[in-house]
């Protein structure tokens, strides 16, 4: 019986409670924490960020410089839409690609359990996840106005307030959803659906092209999902002269990044 | 009433499918104890800490971090318990000084007290010379062991009720061992359980108070090294290996011209426990049945715990597995 046989052995050093200090932990404040894991995950994504930034270029002149090869003699009209789409895609691209290729690897290799295994409060875990998601994210939105800009001398009137809101929303909307898929799915699963989601943004939904060449039924099935919202959203933020987004899109975007970020929570926290 | 046990664990039971992977658990560590788990591969060691630390959820049981019911507030339970995994820390991208003060940080040391850490640490565990080399993704930069020795200095960073430590001195050198062994011995003496899952049999023993042998997801035995050696460091043991073929000397107990204590078969090594006073009389049947060829050649050499570990957890016994000894010793006691 182990409980009976666990008694000290006579002779050896005496390891009684009351002769040793008890040690007790200590509350560390969330903001400490969020910093401190902040700089970890950082300093593990950090080789990472030149080569991230590199293909979010050659991306975004895939889509503005590429497109225009799609259409002869492109007029500015066209242009500006490609161009204030260009960076939907690279959010979307980011937070389905990216992050569940990151957060596959980190269950495989162990991360993702060891720092479930350290005393942090899971939603600072995720914080600091998506915060460095948006550090790679967010400037692909500057590098798409500025291909813009070279290749078809647009000008754009930013409506920075909508611009950051956009931003943010997407990025975080596309970050949490990738994470959810990566975190509840087995990786091959979660990889294929990933990919047909990056198709799906890619060539189905009206980020690249307008509204009004989908079927009727087909757009308000749209009107379901975070991508048209977003890229409305973040067209109107760029070219606020040319383009109008609604309440709507802002509300569809909101509640799609909460069911994100919940759903990746509950895997966060959950026990199997 | 307070809890005395930093780590309480009573009748623990996970089954993953149709597999027990812990059957019926119980163990205990109190402070200032390390508490040795042994086990096979498979014996159920991981599947037990990750329910204490909470990565996993028992079927049934219950497990006391501290006072704390790590199954209900695993939360609560993680604040009392420091982890370092049987697999590698995540600090590619990091110096060994920035992961050690990384996680003093996590666990509530100020900024001045994290950085002397980081120091104290590489100097007890021999790492200095590394402590700013950055650790590169794909294993560059670092090797194994010192990757692991800064995992376990991240993992006793800062005082912590309860140290889990899964296999620390996998990669690590022998010197370095050494010194690994000494620091989870200080950790203890300082007020810390440490309940230490390895496969190093013999060098834990020299820094365990108490030994839990899992085999097969059950508790085979408990007890001190002493205890579970269960010879009071009187016999002697008698090795013998076989021939790739042939048959095993020792197969027929009433056979043997010695008393044995015990009788183990690994692979094509048989393992016998004889009383030290017998120890004539076998090494003369060995020279016997070596010079008949019937085995490769033989040694006789003080029991160790390893020898007890592998005849509770001996899968290949055939018909030697009898765990209890199989003559009294009572001469010896």
């Amino acid at each position: 019986m182990p409980e009976s046989a666990l008694q000290s052995a006579p002779g050896m050093v005496s390891a009684r409670p009351d002769s040793i200090a008890r040690l007790a932990p200590v509350q560390v404040s969330a903001w400490s924490t969020y910093r401190t894991l902040l700089r970890w995950q950082v300093a593990q994504i950090g080789g990472l960020l030149p080569f991230v930034v590199v293909v979010q270029a050659l991306l975004a002149g895939g889509i503005i410089i590429g497109f225009g090869f799609l259409i002869p003699d492109i007029d500015s009209a066209t242009a500006r839409f490609l161009s204030t789409g260009a960076p939907t895609v690279l959010l979307l691209t980011i937070g389905l690609v990216l992050v569940p290729q990151g957060v596959a690897r980190a269950r495989t290799d162990g991360t993702f359990d060891y720092m479930r295994s350290l005393p942090l409060a899971r939603p600072l875990l995720l914080a600091a996840d998506v915060t460095v998601w948006l550090m790679v994210a967010v400037p692909s939105v500057a590098v798409g106005v500025v291909v813009a800009r070279l290749r078809y001398d647009l000008t754009f009137a930013i409506d920075w307030p909508l611009l950051v809101t956009a931003t943010l929303l997407v990025t975080i909307m596309a970050t949490a959803v990738g994470y959810a898929i990566a975190v509840s799915m087995p990786p091959m699963l979660a990889q294929l659906v990933t990919q047909v989601l990056v198709f799906f943004v890619l060539l189905f939904s009206p980020i690249t092209f307008p509204a009004s060449q989908l079927p009727a039924w087909f757009l308000s099935v749209h009107d379901l999902l975070p991508v048209r919202a977003g890229a409305d959203l973040l067209r109107a933020g760029l070219a606020s002269d040319t383009f109008t987004a609604s309440g709507r899109d802002l509300l569809v975007l909101a509640l799609w990044c909460l069911l994100g970020l919940a759903t990746s929570l509950r895997a966060l926290v959950r026990r199997q | 009433m307070i809890e005395e046990n930093v780590l309480h664990v009573e009748d623990l039971t996970r089954r993953f499918g149709t597999v027990i992977a812990n059957d019926n658990v119980s163990l205990k560590v109190r402070p200032g104890e390390v508490v040795g788990l042994l086990g096979h591969n498979g014996a159920g060691k991981t599947t037990l800490i990750s329910q204490v630390v909470g990565l996993l959820r028992p079927d049934s049981g219950t497990i006391r971090v501290d006072g704390v019911d790590a199954v209900r507030h695993p939360a609560a339970a993680r604040r009392h318990a420091a982890l370092q995994p049987q697999g590698q820390a995540p600090i590619d991208g990091l110096t060994p000084r920035a992961a050690i003060e990384i996680a003093c940080r996590i666990r509530g040391l100020t900024r001045r007290r994290s950085r002397a850490a980081a120091e104290e640490l590489a100097a007890e565990l021999d790492i200095t010379q590394w402590l700013d080399q950055r650790a590169l993704p794909q294993g560059g930069g670092l090797s194994g062991g010192i990757r692991r020795l800064t995992a376990f200095a991240m993992a006793v960073a800062a005082p912590t009720p309860l140290l889990v430590l899964d296999e620390p001195t996998n990669d690590v050198d022998a010197s370095r061992r050494r010194r690994l062994w000494a620091a989870v011995r200080h950790r203890a003496d300082e007020g810390a359980g440490v309940l230490l899952v390895t496969h190093n049999v013999a060098e834990a023993e020299r820094i365990v108070d108490e030994l839990v042998v899992l085999d097969r997801g059950r508790v085979v035995a408990a007890g001190s090294p002493a205890r579970l050696r269960g010879t009071h460091d009187s016999a002697l043991r008698l090795e013998l290996q076989l021939p790739p073929e042939g048959g095993n000397p020792a197969s027929d107990e009433h056979e043997l011209p010695v008393t044995t204590v015990r009788r183990v078969l690994a692979g094509r090594r048989v393992l016998l426990t004889v009383p030290a006073g017998e120890a004539a009389s076998a090494v003369a049947w060995a020279t016997t049945l070596r010079d008949e060829d019937r085995i490769d050649g033989y040694s006789l050499t003080p029991v160790t715990l390893e020898d007890a570990y592998l005849s509770l957890t001996s899968i290949e016994t055939d018909d030697l597995s009898e765990p209890a000894p199989s003559r009294k010793v009572s001469a010896h006691a």
